[in-house]
């Protein structure tokens, strides 16, 4: 992939992060988190945002960033508190954000009108003076533009052109060579118009530059000689050190200031240009820049700026040496020389250069020859000013930890890994997981097969094999549980699109609702949560849109105003459980009752408890776009909603209370892949039950099985009565039912809470089995939930306890419909 | 001699962008996510110039700085502060703070090579 491309695909993965960080920090902050370093996180998101944006030239997700960052800086300095209503504004602005992110992403188009809504209301918080003062004033189109508009520019190497027609960016990066080149060339520059200049003197229109650093300079690390570089290669250039400031060596401080340098600049660089060269500087320094025809002005700005007074009144310093010296051309080539070195901090060669060098204090008197002066020197000693104290300690670099050496240097050989997360991760392609749980399952049947055969052979317990196969076992099962592992993943991605659907939809009927999420961080199989979205959107908009009721009906029944829904996820019997439960009216059972009749799902003398006429807007066919269970008026039936938890292997109930509100409940399978399980044969089949659904078990005495109807037996289990299923009959794999008394009973418990005992022929023992879709390979059958591979090799069906225990439960139903037909 | 430049950033896109942008024009780059492992990178590995950002977790550019001078070996590198602000405040409290110079965001190749240059030999 191009670069640059890349680079912008890393930008919209990390927006997506950032968004999220952005949308948990602002609803912590609805929340009452008012810590500063929260709010600073929200505005350093959106930061981030922007200087991305800025970067590819996304102009309006640029305005927009700029306009909600500005008010979260106004928040972050305390000009703006953090009220209800701002967090509520703020939480719209980032929907509006992320919808600009999506539009940028895919090169689509954002809705105008909302973002014009959206500005003006951040806006709003402010004031409309504030807004003025912060520049919101000249309508957004500018605002983006002038302050962060990305304005390309040409890269050139053979000269640093500017003003160059603009390119696009990715070009730009190109044709960016390497340094060392860079280097060269400047080098070569730099040599070149110097000799030139000298021919050209007097002809060419020139600037006269007078340059002297202050203290302060050098202490952020800026070197004069560098920018005397950067200034040569804008034309031909002499330049003339004034040292005559320089105090003898025992006066002398290494961290002062004292030289000055004024410069010829010939060739046609403007004053922009040359000012350009000392932005870094300019504060820091005394800097004049004129141009060489008004000499009488430079002259006397010249003499203003020389520092002759220190020398004078310096008796020791000899000043018609200094000056002398300081009025001798320098030789740039010298100059730059020593200046080119390698970075001060890195070079303590460097340190010696004033003490080998002839101090220039100490020769001047004697010899009073100016020409001697050693310009090399000098200039050494400029740089030591900045350098001094780095220099001093040359030895003093702490010895590299090993573990940050070798992230760093990690960081270095692989920058783009993004090691924004503080535990090392790396993207694998899910192909290969798979292949790998799908090799771990055919091992983890192989690995039965081989015990089964060992034990058929009839081999000791104790045998050296039989020992090595159970440690087999046991890796075999830590092998599992690890790639499992990788699979898993928090349910968190799913939750945290849920806040903006909440918000959305309570918008649009005009509510006002509270998302309560609990349990972000259970984690669940990667398959799994891919298909928790839409059943949880399903229920939340359930919620919303008829589990609460209107602010002013709650508050007329002595209800806060705003309404509570609260979406929760945890682990419960080796399923993971997916709650919505919301505080308002709560099921209205006459209505369902009469719906569920007039619909004729039920027959009217049905006798149904509480619960069970709750569950019936689950009933396929119940639902229609005027009915209670209708979703948001999207037509979408709870009924579709159960099927697709059915068809995840998970179950979907709901319990409520009248007034106080309902709680639709869903579990589903930690995983798709492995299953723990009660081996049991019925009617000469062996079959699976799910370990997590079973209670106990027990073996039936005759005086506690009634038969109810003539048909239908229940099993008294301890003062409770529960259905006795037999599964070959219910099964079909045979007609006549087992001697309950000759039989097992397996005490089992729907998800729903439902209960009822499995009558089989004997349990075989329990055993982790592997998954095979029976969807994928044959069809699907009422009551088995799959299928799995036996140690023997042989296909053995998984039990759809739930389906069992619901088939047995509404018999009453459709026998009443029956004899009311009949 | 390759020269190595520090950035410190937390935006991962940025990183990308600085790296690709220093490593084409012959730096070799160093990452860091923020202002504490920024000075930890520096501290092991050493740097001709550093390149931070001001807005970050942990540890802002302002400290950073603060942290560079105040280390006697690294007193002299030269800091450039990169950052979308182009408030003035925030450049001047860099710059008292003891930065060299600054780049201001969207940066293009040539402008931060420029500015490396600059401070750099």
């Amino acid at each position: 992939m191009d670069p640059f491309e890349s680079i912008k695909a890393t930008f919209f993965q990390e927006c997506e992060e950032l968004l999220t960080d952005m949308e948990s920090g602002l609803l912590a902050m609805e929340a009452g988190d008012d810590d500063p370093e929260t709010i600073n996180a929200v505005f350093r998101a959106v930061h981030s945002v922007k200087g991305g944006a800025g970067a590819f030239g996304l102009e309006q997700l640029i305005r927009f960033a700029h306009v909600f960052e500005t008010i979260l800086d106004e928040l972050r300095s305390g000009r703006l508190s953090l009220t209800e209503d701002v967090t509520r504004v703020l939480l719209r602005a980032s929907d509006v954000l992320a919808d600009h992110v999506q539009a940028a992403r895919n090169d689509g188009s954002v809705d105008e009108t909302r973002t014009h809504g959206m500005i003006s209301d951040l806006q709003g918080l402010v004031g409309a003076e504030r807004a003025a003062e912060l520049g919101f004033d000249g309508e957004e189109e500018d605002a983006g533009e002038e302050d962060f508009g990305f304005v390309p520019v040409t890269l050139s190497l053979d000269e640093p052109a500017d003003d160059a027609p603009p390119a696009d960016v990715s070009d730009l990066i190109a044709s960016l060579a390497p340094a060392p080149e860079a280097e060269a060339e400047a080098e070569a520059e730099v040599a070149a118009p110097a000799a030139d200049s000298l021919a050209e003197a007097g002809a060419a229109p020139a600037w006269r530059v007078t340059f002297r650093p202050k203290t302060e300079m050098y202490a952020k690390a800026n070197e004069a000689g560098l920018v005397l570089r950067e200034l040569a290669r804008l034309g031909g250039v002499e330049v003339n050190l004034d040292a005559s400031a320089v105090p003898p060596l025992d006066q002398l401080s290494a961290e002062q200031a004292y030289l000055s340098w004024t410069i010829r600049l010939t060739g046609d660089a403007t004053e922009a240009e040359v000012r350009d060269v000392f932005e870094f500087v300019e504060d820091d320094c005394d800097l004049s820049i004129v141009r060489e025809g008004e000499a009488a002005e430079a002259e006397a700005e010249a003499e203003a700026a020389a520092p002759v007074d220190i020398a004078a009144e310096d008796s020791d310093a000899p000043a018609d040496a200094v000056e002398a010296a300081a009025a001798a051309p320098l030789d740039l080539d010298a100059l730059l020389a020593r200046v080119q070195g390698d970075s001060p901090a890195a070079e303590p060669a460097e340190a010696e250069a004033p003490a080998e060098t002839p101090a220039p204090e100490a020769e001047a008197p004697a010899s009073a020859e100016p020409a001697s002066l050693d310009v090399a020197g000098l200039i050494a000693l400029a740089e030591k000013a900045s350098t001094e104290h780095a220099l001093a300690t040359p030895a003093a670099k702490p010895e590299p930890k090993v573990e940050t050496k070798a992230e760093s240097k990690a960081q270095a050989a692989a920058p783009t890994g993004g090691s924004a997360a503080p535990a090392p991760t790396i993207r694998v392609d899910l192909d290969r997981v798979d292949r790998l749980i799908n090799a771990v399952g055919e091992l983890v049947i192989q690995q039965a097969m081989l015990s089964q055969r060992v034990f058929e052979s009839g081999l000791a317990r104790s045998s050296d094999v039989a020992l090595g196969l159970e440690d087999l076992e046991l890796l075999t099962r830590e092998i599992q549980d690890s790639v499992m592992a990788i699979r898993a993943q928090p349910v968190k991605s799913v939750f945290q699109r849920m806040p903006r659907l909440v918000r959305e939809v309570a918008d649009m009927v005009g509510k006002k609702v509270r998302l309560v999420m609990e349990g972000e961080n259970t984690e669940v199989d990667k398959t799994v949560i891919e298909r928790l979205s839409d059943p949880i959107t399903h229920m939340l908009r359930n919620a919303i849109d008829h589990g609460l009721e209107r602010p002013e009906d709650r508050e007329a029944n002595g209800k806060p105003g705003e309404g509570v829904v609260r979406l929760a996820a945890l682990h419960r019997g080796g399923r993971i459980v997916i709650e919505v439960q919301d505080d308002g009216r709560g099921i209205n059972r006459e209505r369902v009752r009469g719906i569920a009749m007039s619909k004729g799902l039920i027959a009217e003398d049905a006798v149904l408890s509480d619960d069970e006429i709750d569950n019936l807007i689950f009933l396929p066919g119940f639902s229609t776009a005027d009915v209670v269970s209708d979703i948001s008026g999207r037509g979408v039936g709870m009924d579709v909603v159960k099927r697709s938890i059915q068809a995840l292997g998970g179950r979907i109930s709901i319990s409520s209370e009248p007034g106080k509100g309902s709680k639709f409940t869903m579990s589903l399978p930690l995983t798709l892949a492995v299953l723990d399980g009660m081996v049991v044969s019925a009617a000469e089949q062996t079959l699976v039950a799910p370990l997590s659904n079973i209670v106990e078990s027990l073996t039936p005495r005759s005086e506690d099985v009634h038969l109810i109807g003539g048909r239908d037996a229940v099993i008294r289990i301890r003062e409770t009565f529960v259905p006795l299923i037999d599964v070959g009959v219910a099964l079909g794999f045979r007609d006549t039912p087992l001697p309950p008394s000759s039989g097992v009973a397996v005490l089992i418990e729907s998800e729903g809470g439902g209960k009822a005992a499995l009558l089989v022929e004997a349990i075989q023992g329990q055993r982790q089995v592997v998954i095979k879709s029976l969807e994928a390979n044959y069809q699907q059958i009422p009551g088995v939930a799959a299928a799995t591979i036996l140690g023997d090799g042989r296909v053995a069906l998984i039990l759809d306890v739930d389906a069992l225990v619901t088939s047995s439960r509404r018999k009453s139903a459709p026998r009443i419909e029956k004899r009311m037909a009949g | 001699m390759t020269k190595t430049v520090l950035t410190i950033d937390d935006s991962r896109t940025m990183r990308e962008m600085l790296n690709m942008a220093l490593v084409q024009a012959g730096y070799r780059v160093l990452q860091a996510v923020d202002g504490v492992e920024g000075l930890e990178v520096l501290r092991a590995e050493g740097a001709d110039v550093v390149i931070t950002d001001i807005n970050m977790p942990r540890l802002d550019g302002f400290g950073v700085i603060e942290g560079v001078r105040a280390d006697p070996s690294h007193r002299a590198t030269p800091i450039l502060v990169l950052t979308t602000e182009s408030d003035a405040t925030k450049k001047e409290r860099a710059r008292a703070a003891g930065a060299t110079g600054w780049i201001v965001k969207p940066f293009n190749p040539t402008k931060l090579v420029d500015a490396i240059r600059r401070v750099a030999a």
